[in-house]
């Protein structure tokens, strides 16, 4: 009896061994396109990995974790996960699935934006053979993005109307500013200017001036849109999860510049296409 | 007075009961698809208007949702505007989520017909997702949020006026199909209840007795079922009727003659009993006239007798005395003796004729007394032909065959005289030439009981057509040669009241049989010893 105490003791007191893993996944919470998009990543970069899902949890200690478990790479999958991984500045940070991503200057952070290259967008205008393009944003939201498309429109003569939204209530009122000026509507997916109490409004202003709007999601396309540009979720975690291993082999992360997803889907909705006279050629 | 006696002839009429009911019916049924129909109408009018309030509200919604969210005034106050031309709108306000009106506009003043507020919430478009969850692929969620609310009152006045000209136009409609369907009712009752009419004619044609009545009614319904019984019916009434009136004919005729016949009777009776009555008379007022010189003449008779008998001795002495003389052409020796006789003879016949008469008189009032229970026919033979001695004419000869042996009757010798004197006088009388035989027998039937006395002639017998009336009183083949026609009846009478017949038959080879037939009376055997 005694010796099985004493036995007992001795295990309890022995060191236990490291969690060794080499990523650690930030999940904002349980998403069926978080874990398509982790799919992708998983595809790509076959390192150890753990997941934390932080809705699964009230709070979490990262400082404590990162300490412990010394993962080489964090990837944040979500807005929520970025944010928090953006707390720490010693691992590198990865992310995808963050619409609200914003990428500071001097932060090891990249990772692959929500929004498609602007230039896709303005290529599709230009088939289209719409000069003058709409776009509503908020400054805080997506600003830097259209700067970007701003820099590409200039290149591709496209002359986009970008108006600054810094309230939903804005939306219609903008909108109904730019009747008889243009001729597309850029949807962007800018939570401001697109909420669900004005995403409507697109499609009104697009009936009443018989102009097609170009939305970032297929869904719209049943509302009235006429094409959409989208990404592919596993495609994109494909992406990220070439980066990560890039990472895991030794380039730095500020080698890594946060890319644009490189596959894009694009649907059309020929009816109402057909409606305003227009045509792209490839649509489907 | 009861009601019933107030209610018009023609309300007992079967086609006006049925009329009445029918176009009462309709009425009703009118009336009320009428008031189903005006409540139905003004209930889907109010729902229409409600509807249609609530539809106008919800476009208002609708249109409104950008701009209530966007809280641009003048967007929304054009879009009340609009909905406000509404002639039946009288208030738009869209309001925020704290009620507060954004726009308002009051139409006109609100009427007294009443109005209805049709609340309506203006929401978020529902199954539009957030750009993030869309771009996450997230199904639309039809989560709607209420971002204000539109109200609109509506004006109800019009529905009262719809409902008055509703109601108007439903009551004329109403009273139209009505009076259209009463004439069509009554057009069709007429047609149908026709046959029922003829046949309830028929029916009272047959009852107010006319039996030859049928109901021309030539269908195979259960009218014509009915016509066909009731015809059958009358058929057989008429049938019995005339069985019945032939049977009463039957009936009359017979009472008829029965009366007839009746009254034949009792004018026999009567016609007897005056002759009876006359007779009566006649029997009375001879039997005086008779009496009172038979009186003088039997009186002369015994006074002759008397002095005859006090005028003997002396005559006889005469004769004595003087011998031979006459008296009356006779020898006094033959005179005495003739008148002694003669003198006896006026007496016995004057109280023969004096018995006669009372015999006569006895008939007359009916008398019966005289009757004897051990009456002799033999001797009442014997004394009838005493009477009869005196006519009888040489030519004619009197044969008699009496039995001796004879049982005795009841009766009266008198009249029993009278019966054979009679009968003995017609078979007397039966003889054309004045001459012939006449036999009277008496004979006993002891099978009957009867004491028979039989007289026959041979003479001119009684022919048919006599035979019938000889019983009757004052008949008589005679009259020429001083018959009375009461013998025979006589003769019948007092043979009947004897308890016995008088029979005339014919007798074969000729000539008369008069039967007498008088019950015997029974003989008392003689006790032994």
């Amino acid at each position: 009896m005694q010796f099985l105490r004493t036995l007992v003791v001795g295990l309890l007191l022995l060191p236990l061994p490291a969690l060794a893993y080499d990523v650690l996944v930030l999940q904002s919470l349980r998403e069926k396109s978080y874990e398509e998009a982790l799919r992708g990543v998983r595809r790509e970069c076959p390192a150890s990995m753990r997941t934390v899902v932080l809705s699964d949890y009230a709070e979490i200690d990262l400082t404590r974790l990162l300490r412990e478990e010394h993962p080489r790479l964090i990837i944040a999958v979500g807005d929520r996960a970025l944010e928090f991984a953006e707390r720490q500045r010693s691992i590198p940070v990865l992310f995808m699935m963050a619409l609200q991503a914003k990428v500071r200057t001097g932060a090891p952070v990249a990772g692959v934006w929500m929004l498609l290259d602007p230039q896709r967008y303005l290529s599709i205008f230009d088939t289209l053979g719409t000069r003058r393009v709409a776009v509503l944003y908020d400054p805080q939201r997506t600003g830097a993005y259209l700067k970007r498309a701003q820099l590409a429109s200039r290149r591709s003569g496209i002359e986009l109307y970008a108006r600054e939204v810094r309230s939903p209530k804005e939306t219609v009122a903008v909108l109904e500013s730019l009747r008889g000026k243009v001729d597309a509507l850029w949807m962007l997916p800018d939570l401001t200017a697109v909420s669900t109490e004005t995403t409507e409004a697109y499609f009104l202003f697009s009936q009443g001036e018989r102009i097609p709007v170009v939305t970032f999601a297929d869904a719209y396309l049943a509302m009235g849109g006429a094409v959409a540009l989208s990404f592919d979720r596993y495609d994109i975690g494909r992406q990220l999860g070439g980066m990560a291993q890039s990472l895991l082999e030794g380039t730095s992360v500020e080698e890594l510049q946060t890319q644009y997803p490189r596959k894009v889907l694009m649907k059309v909705n020929d009816g109402v296409l057909r409606r305003f006279r227009l045509a792209l050629p490839g649509g489907s | 007075m009861p009601l019933r006696f107030r209610i018009p002839h023609v309300a007992k009429n079967f086609r006006f009961r049925i009329y009445i009911t029918f176009t009462a019916t309709i009425a009703l049924l009118t009336a009320a698809f009428a008031a189903f129909y005006v409540i139905t109408e003004v209930n889907g009018f109010r729902a229409t208007m409600e509807r249609e309030g609530r539809l106008l509200a919800t476009v208002l919604a609708q249109n409104s949702r950008l701009p209530l969210f966007a809280e641009n005034r003048e967007a929304l106050a054009l879009l009340a505007a609009g909905t406000a031309r509404y002639p039946s709108v009288l208030y738009v306000s869209i309001n925020n989520t704290e009620g507060r009106p954004l726009t308002e506009v009051h139409n006109r003043k609100e009427t007294a017909g009443g109005a209805i507020d049709m609340v309506v919430e203006v929401t978020s478009p529902g199954l539009v997702s957030s750009p993030e969850a869309v771009l996450l692929g997230h199904a639309p969620v039809d989560q709607q949020r209420v971002i204000g609310q539109v109200h609109l009152r509506l004006d109800t006045s019009s529905a009262r006026e719809r409902l008055k000209k509703l109601v108007a136009a439903t009551l004329a409609i109403g009273t139209l199909f009505w009076i259209v369907v009463s004439l069509l009712s009554y057009q069709i009752l007429k047609r149908v209840t026709a046959s029922f009419n003829m046949l309830m004619r028929g029916i009272e044609d047959i009852g107010s007795g006319n039996l030859s009545a049928r109901v021309n009614l030539d269908s195979d319904d259960e009218l014509g079922r009915a016509a066909n019984a009731i015809n059958a019916m009358a058929a057989s009434l008429e049938l019995r009727e005339l069985e019945n009136l032939s049977l009463q004919e039957e009936l009359l005729k017979a009472m008829r003659l029965e009366v007839q016949e009746e009254k034949k009777r009792v004018m026999a009776r009567l016609i007897h009993t005056n002759k009876m009555t006359s007779l009566g008379l006649l029997l009375s007022s001879m039997a005086h006239e008779i009496n009172n010189p038979n009186a003088s003449i039997r009186f002369s008779g015994h006074i002759i007798a008397k002095i005859w008998n006090d005028a003997l001795p002396l005559l006889d002495g005469v004769w004595r005395e003087e011998g031979a003389f006459y008296l009356g052409g006779l020898p006094f020796q033959q005179a005495r003796a003739a008148l002694q006789e003669n003198a006896d003879k006026i007496v016995e016949n004057s109280e023969r004729i004096a018995r006669v008469v009372q015999g006569l008189r006895d008939y007359g009032v009916g008398d019966r007394s005289g009757l004897r229970p051990d009456l002799q026919v033999n001797a009442a033979v014997e004394a009838a032909l005493s009477v009869l001695a005196c006519q009888m004419h040489k030519d004619i000869w009197l044969k008699t065959s009496l039995n001796r042996e004879l049982p005795v009757i009841t009766g009266n010798q008198h009249q029993i005289e009278q019966v054979l004197i009679n009968l003995v006088l017609n078979a007397m009388q039966a003889f054309p030439e004045g001459r012939g035989v006449v036999l009277l027998t008496t004979s006993y039937d002891p099978l009957a009981g009867e004491v028979v006395i039989e007289v026959e002639d041979d003479g001119v017998g009684i022919s048919a057509e006599n035979r019938e009336r000889l019983f009757e009183p004052f008949y008589s083949t005679k009259l020429d040669r001083g018959g009375s026609g009461l013998g025979l009846y006589i003769s019948q009478y007092i043979v009947a009241e004897h308890g016995g017949r008088l029979e005339l038959v014919p007798r074969p080879g000729g000539g008369t049989l008069a039967r007498v037939l008088l019950p015997a009376v029974p003989e008392v055997p003689a006790p032994a010893g």
